[in-house]
């Protein structure tokens, strides 16, 4: 794994923090100059109803039941969570097209993306969304606001604190002196760019239990991807010495 | 001039170079794609048109695959005593030594091969079809795209052996797909039960 | 709000009451969530589990318009349990003091006080008074055992509020009533601090200002108030709400909370006289005893020169109410609808969709001759004419649109809850045909004046005689653009001659005519300086020689700690960050919580150390002045006589409500509400066809009626449409299931909203019956988004009664019908 994690940032989402206010969408789209989405209200206050090209981050407004409560309401970012093994990188076909700026954050360049889709089928947490063109477009955790020292747009708008960025290991290190027992994506993934902090188990919060890209990716790429060119290269070689050792065909000697 | 006898027709000739060269093409843009590798992608001005052509290419082999059906698939399919002994000889590529017994218009090795061909081209060409086209199917996409590696790595293996056993190999053999005539005495040599079935000997 | 909101984060326990936060202030919750971060507790108390429930560490549910009972009962248990703070009670509080002997309460009178007249609907408040002695000082028992003394009154009224009594009355379990008081009641030790947040919660009810009261009473007993961390917190619905009531927008008074005057209040030394509360006693420091000066002041503001001593300084210019003459929205939206008016501006608000009962208020614009909608957008207003149910060809009304800028195209100051009165810059220029408020009553201002000039009118005087020196002026006089740092220094106040200190000889000039005033302490009676508001002068100073603009300031120093940030911008009054401060030391200046110093009385070099300390006296011990300085007496009224109903809260239900009887007395509702008997003014209590109780409220993507809100694709996407929430139990009941549409009526009108039929609502087991209740937000409208997905207003369904002191409506709490549409 990559590991440049003297320099790699985070954003820390700590869903208990979380009022729901939704700022970190709105600022989201504003940085990002996303349009509006025509939604209806479909009996929940989450919308969009999820991700989507126009929609980089959302707060899962997730109902449950409680012992002391009418119920139990959790707030929880979701968003591209900058995996240090990431799926998507993985897959890429194209050159550039999703990158790692040296923040840590995966990135894209719709330009250099060849609208082949295969990115959403290797990302364990179906993050990746496209256009009417099959361009992917995700959370790109403002590669082009950290990249000049500024923070990420829904950090800096959240007024709770439930987003933060900083230095991925003092985020961690704080969320676990603030008592936080779990910390989702410390190493997942070879670690994840957007770490939660929870004090419960991440499965009520909706998050995926041990994320892993699909094995036949991971197959493919430790297997299959240097079996090619061995295979193109030893072969070659091996004709090569054929040739030199024992030497072409020689009918007369039939 | 020496007695010429016509082993492979025009069309055959022509699907056989159609097959060849979007062969070698997906490979390289393959390659590109596999390993990032720019200076190629920037041959066909970039990724996105890389893609285009490797797909429509795809479509060109997968055509071409469904022909070379009709040409080689019939006598792969067909051993005899003498291809079981052609097999303990390996041919007689490790060794000048060994007799070899006499073939027909293809050797074992050929037709195995073009059945490798034919099995995997089919499987590549299948899987391409797939990850082009059923992008909101996440098994499909995944199984397609693991099918389609599987069999790049065969082609990567195989059609640099083909190259080399119809080239240097062999001399003469490169000719023969270029003209589709091969010398009588060459063919008597090599393909003599064939040119026994022609009844030419 | 008493404190501020970073003051927030220095509480104990907070309790939001009346008020959603994590929805309609979330950023105060930044400050919520600090506190919780150090080990304060949040309780919500609230019908429905809310955003803000989601964060508390304690939930509490009770049915819309019973707070008083549960606040009452929470008095109670105070008492019962001798939770209460009783040093501070004794010194700081008038519980001490003895009432009227012949002052009766619903206790003795089945919900009513002595004094009641059933045909006006008012009380004689004659009894509601201090016993006093021959020279005028109030009679006070300090070990507050006198059965007259406030205190015992107090306990007599509030030991009705037993938790059985309480929890049949607001549906609040019994578990969770005890839980609330028992951590809340924990703040009345001094050196643990509890703080109040409400909003619209608490106000739109007809005993809107008597909850609030009930609080107060909580934190008078508790010792909360002028305390970090401490106080009753207004958070209010708009970001510069604050500075519209500062700046006299009210009917009811002037700038600096000076009342208007009334017909009888024929000339100034009579308005002074009359609104010039007096004491006798020792350690009243009676602030508003300053009432000559900051009246005179401000008409020297506005009439500058035409105002002298012999004209009263202008004081007869000053327009009049009638005597009771009550000029709020739903009398002014009544009077409109009987044709009593003409014209209406409808400056930056939207009254076709914000007023309640909508019909009502779009009828009533159908009976002007003529409105003027100064709004950023067109909306449901100024297009009433073509809304649903109109016939534009019956409507007479000519409709002009003024286009207005918004608040990042002009330069001004926002004052907000924590009377924080913040500089802003224009960020980006005006677009298309819009202008700045100011410029469009310049606009105005001078047509206005140049027709009373030439043709005279009625009395032009109070026109032509306004001072209007906000900038440059062109050849016809008009003032080309306003200056609003002018407008600024005029709020603030000058110097209108040299002011000299005569006590001193010789007499030391104080200020130079034309200088800035650098506080109201200064400010003169005689005309000598001028002040738009009193409370705003220290806003704009002169220091050094510059003048200074105190509001832009923003310096980031917190020498206390408690997050006063004394250098940024500019609180009123005079940069006090808490009011009442005073209350927080004990009588030798002592912080009565040494962790959270306010402030400390210095006694070797003679001085407060901490926030401005209000007033300026030394401590009680010292001058022997008593800390709450706008009070005559000196001390907090846990006994206040100053509100309609009575001097101590008492529950009332709603007009419209589901229960037959009041079960703490008689008086089922308010009795000295003001109830029209129009047409369109229907209610119904509890009817068959409006069996649910409903509120109306925010969500956190809308504001006020939505005109900025709704024309945001990005906050349109995020709640697109009208919803209305339900439990579980009443949609099984009425077959209707989460994302249904669904039609919600009431006596007054009917709208269409999706149901969110949820577990955050949960139906009320009173004494003997199941209460359900819904609510609805109230930011959408016909016109926009165009196609109406978003549904019309929800105040089509809200009644047009108010609070018997403020009439503002009852918004949150009425009854409706709701079916499957």
């Amino acid at each position: 794994m990559a590991n440049n994690t003297k320099n790699r940032k985070a954003i820390l989402v700590t869903p208990e923090l979380c009022i729901g206010c939704r700022a970190c969408q709105v600022s989201c789209k504003s940085w990002n100059q996303l349009p509006g989405i025509k939604t209806h209200n479909s009996g929940t206050y989450q919308n969009p109803p999820d991700l989507s090209n126009t929609a980089f981050n959302l707060i899962n407004f997730i109902e449950m039941p409680s012992q002391e409560n009418p119920a139990r309401w959790l707030f929880v970012s979701r968003r591209c969570m900058h995996c240090d093994d990431a799926g998507c990188m993985k897959i890429c076909p194209a050159a550039g097209a999703i990158y790692r700026t040296p923040e840590g954050a995966v990135a894209f360049d719709s330009d250099k993306c060849v609208a082949c889709k295969l990115c959403v089928n290797a990302c364990p947490f179906d993050v990746p969304r496209y256009n009417d063109q099959g361009k992917m477009s995700k959370c790109h955790l403002c590669f082009d606001r950290i990249g000049s020292g500024m923070e990420p747009a829904c950090t800096k708008t959240c007024p709770t604190g439930a987003l933060k960025y900083g230095d991925r290991d003092e985020l961690v290190k704080t969320a676990k002196v603030d008592g936080f027992s779990t910390i989702y994506g410390e190493n997942d993934l070879g670690g994840l760019g957007a770490v939660y902090a929870f004090k419960e188990a991440p499965k009520l919060y909706g998050m995926k239990e041990n994320p892993v890209i699909p094995s036949s990716v991971i197959f493919w790429h430790k297997y299959l991807k240097p079996l090619s060119w061995i295979g193109l290269g030893g072969v070659v070689a091996a004709a090569a010495i054929h040739y030199l050792a024992i030497g072409p065909h020689k009918d007369e000697e039939v | 001039m020496a007695e010429m006898v016509q082993k492979e027709s025009g069309g055959a000739i022509l699907n056989h170079w159609a097959l060849a060269i979007s062969c070698i093409l997906l490979m390289i843009t393959g390659f590109a794609f596999l390993f990032h590798l720019e200076w190629i992608g920037s041959v066909f001005g970039g990724f996105n048109t890389m893609k285009t052509v490797h797909n429509w290419v795809g479509v060109i082999f997968s055509v071409s695959l469904v022909f070379t059906m009709f040409q080689y698939l019939g006598d792969s399919l067909k051993y005899d005593a003498d291809d079981a002994q052609w097999f303990k000889v390996a041919g007689g590529y490790l060794s000048h030594k060994v007799k070899v017994p006499p073939m027909g218009k293809h050797n074992p090795g050929q037709k195995l091969y073009y059945l490798g061909i034919a099995l995997f081209g089919l499987l590549i060409a299948l899987s391409g079809f797939g990850i082009w086209l059923m992008k909101e199917n996440t098994t499909i996409m995944l199984l397609s795209h693991l099918v389609h590696n599987v069999a790049f790595v065969f082609f990567c293996i195989m059609v640099p052996v083909h190259i080399y056993l119809s080239t240097l190999a062999n001399p003469g053999t490169l000719p023969i797909m270029l003209s589709g005539k091969v010398p009588l005495a060459l063919a008597k040599k090599r393909y003599p039960k064939w040119v026994k079935a022609m009844g030419k000997m | 709000m008493t404190n501020h909101w970073i003051d927030l984060r220095n509480a104990d326990v907070i309790l939001a009451m009346g008020s959603n936060p994590a929805s309609n202030h979330p950023v105060s919750m930044k400050w919520v969530m600090k506190c919780k971060e150090k080990g304060g507790k949040l309780i919500s108390v609230d019908p429905r589990f809310t955003q803000t429930s989601a964060k508390a560490d304690l939930y509490a549910p009770l049915r819309s318009g019973t707070d008083i009972a549960f606040l009452g009962g929470m008095i109670n248990y105070i008492i019962e349990k001798n939770l209460y703070f009783k040093e501070y009670v004794v010194n700081y509080t008038n519980a001490a003091f003895l009432i009227n002997p012949d002052f009766r309460g619903p206790a003795d009178l089945d919900g009513l006080f002595s004094g009641y007249d059933a045909k006006t609907r008012k009380y004689d408040k004659a009894t509601w008074s201090y016993q006093k002695d021959e020279n005028g000082i109030a009679l006070k028992d300090p070990t507050l055992q006198d059965p007259n003394c406030v205190f015992q009154l107090l306990k007599k009224q509030y030991t009705r509020y037993t938790l059985d009594k309480v929890s049949s009355i607001t549906g609040t379990p019994k578990d969770k009533l005890v839980a609330v008081y028992e951590l809340y009641g924990s703040t009345g030790k001094p050196d643990r601090v509890g703080t109040e947040c409400y909003a619209m919660g608490w106000t739109q009810h007809t005993v809107g200002t008597q909850n609030i009261r009930t609080m107060a009473i909580i934190q008078l007993l508790l010792g909360n108030v002028g305390m970090a961390g401490g106080g009753v917190n207004a958070m209010r619905g708009e970001s510069n709400v604050q500075g519209s009531t500062d700046q006299g927008i009210l009917f009811h008074i002037l700038t600096g909370y000076n009342p208007t005057p009334n017909a009888a209040l024929v000339d100034l030394a009579t308005y002074i006289e009359k609104t010039t509360p007096t004491t006798k006693e020792p350690g009243g420091v009676n602030w508003w005893s300053n009432r000559p000066k900051y009246i005179t002041s401000y008409l020297k503001a506005i009439y500058g020169e035409a105002a002298t001593k012999e004209n009263d300084f202008g004081y007869a210019w000053l327009p009049k109410l009638e005597v009771g003459q009550n000029c709020s929205w739903l009398n002014l939206f009544d009077a409109m609808l009987k044709g009593q008016f003409e014209g209406f501006f409808a400056w930056g608000q939207n009254p076709a969709c914000s007023g309640a009962n909508s019909n009502k208020t779009r009828a009533a614009l159908g009976k002007l001759k003529w409105m003027v909608n100064v709004n950023l957008f067109d909306n449901e207003t100024g297009s009433f004419w073509r809304g649903p149910g109109m016939n534009p060809a019956e409507i007479q009304t000519e409709v002009f649109m003024l286009p207005c800028v918004s608040s990042v195209e002009k330069e001004g100051s926002i004052s907000n809850s924590g009377r924080l009165a913040q500089w802003r810059y224009k960020a980006v220029e005006p677009i298309g045909q819009a202008r700045a408020d100011a410029e469009i009553l310049n606009d105005l201002h001078f047509a206005v004046k140049e027709l009373y000039k030439k043709e005279g009118g009625a009395y032009p005087d109070p026109i032509v005689n306004l001072t209007w020196d906000y900038g440059e002026k062109d050849a016809a006089g008009k003032v080309k653009h306003v200056d609003v740092h002018k407008v600024a220094k005029e709020i603030n106040g000058y110097y209108t001659a040299d002011v000299y200190d005569t006590k001193v000889d010789p007499p030391k000039l104080i200020g130079k005519k034309g200088d800035l005033v650098t506080s109201f302490a200064l400010l003169q009676a005689d005309g000598s300086t001028s002040c738009g508001n009193w409370i705003y002068c220290n806003s704009y100073i002169l220091k050094d020689g510059k003048e200074v603009n105190m509001m832009a300031r923003r310096g980031k120093e917190d020498p206390t700690g408690l997050g006063l940030y004394p250098n940024w911008a500019w609180t009123w009054p005079v940069n006090r960050r808490v009011i009442y401060n005073r209350a927080s030391v004990d009588l030798n200046g002592n912080p009565w919580d040494p962790k959270r110093p306010l402030l400390k009385w210095n006694a070797t070099d003679k001085k407060w150390e901490g926030d401005i300390v209000d007033g300026g006296p030394p401590p009680v011990a010292v001058s022997g002045k008593l800390p709450f300085i706008m009070k005559p007496d000196g001390v907090a009224s846990i006994f206040g006589p100053g509100l309609a109903e009575g001097p101590f809260p008492e529950h009332y239900e709603a007009l419209e409500c589901p229960l037959e009887e009041n079960s703490m007395s008689k008086q089922r509702i308010n009795p000295t509400i003001k109830i029209f008997g129009g047409e369109s003014d229907a209610f119904f209590s509890c009817d068959l066809r409006y069996p649910y109780v409903a509120s109306t409220y925010r969500v956190s993507e809308h504001w006020q009626t939505g005109v900025k809100t709704r024309h945001c694709p990005w906050l349109l996407e995020m709640q697109p449409q009208n919803f209305c929430e339900m439990s579980i139990e009443l949609g099984k009941e009425l077959g209707i299931k989460n994302g249904d549409m669904v039609k919600v009526s009431s006596a007054r009108g009917e709208v269409q909203a999706v149901a969110m039929v949820t577990e955050r609502f949960k139906p009320f087991n009173l004494a003997n019956q199941t209460v359900h209740q819904i609510g609805l937000t109230w930011h959408f409208g016909w016109q926009f988004p165009e196609d109406g997905s978003g549904f019309d207003s929800a105040n089509m369904l809200t009644p047009n009664v108010g609070d018997a002191n403020t009439m503002i409506p009852e918004s949150k709490a009425f009854m409706v019908n709701v079916r499957k549409a």
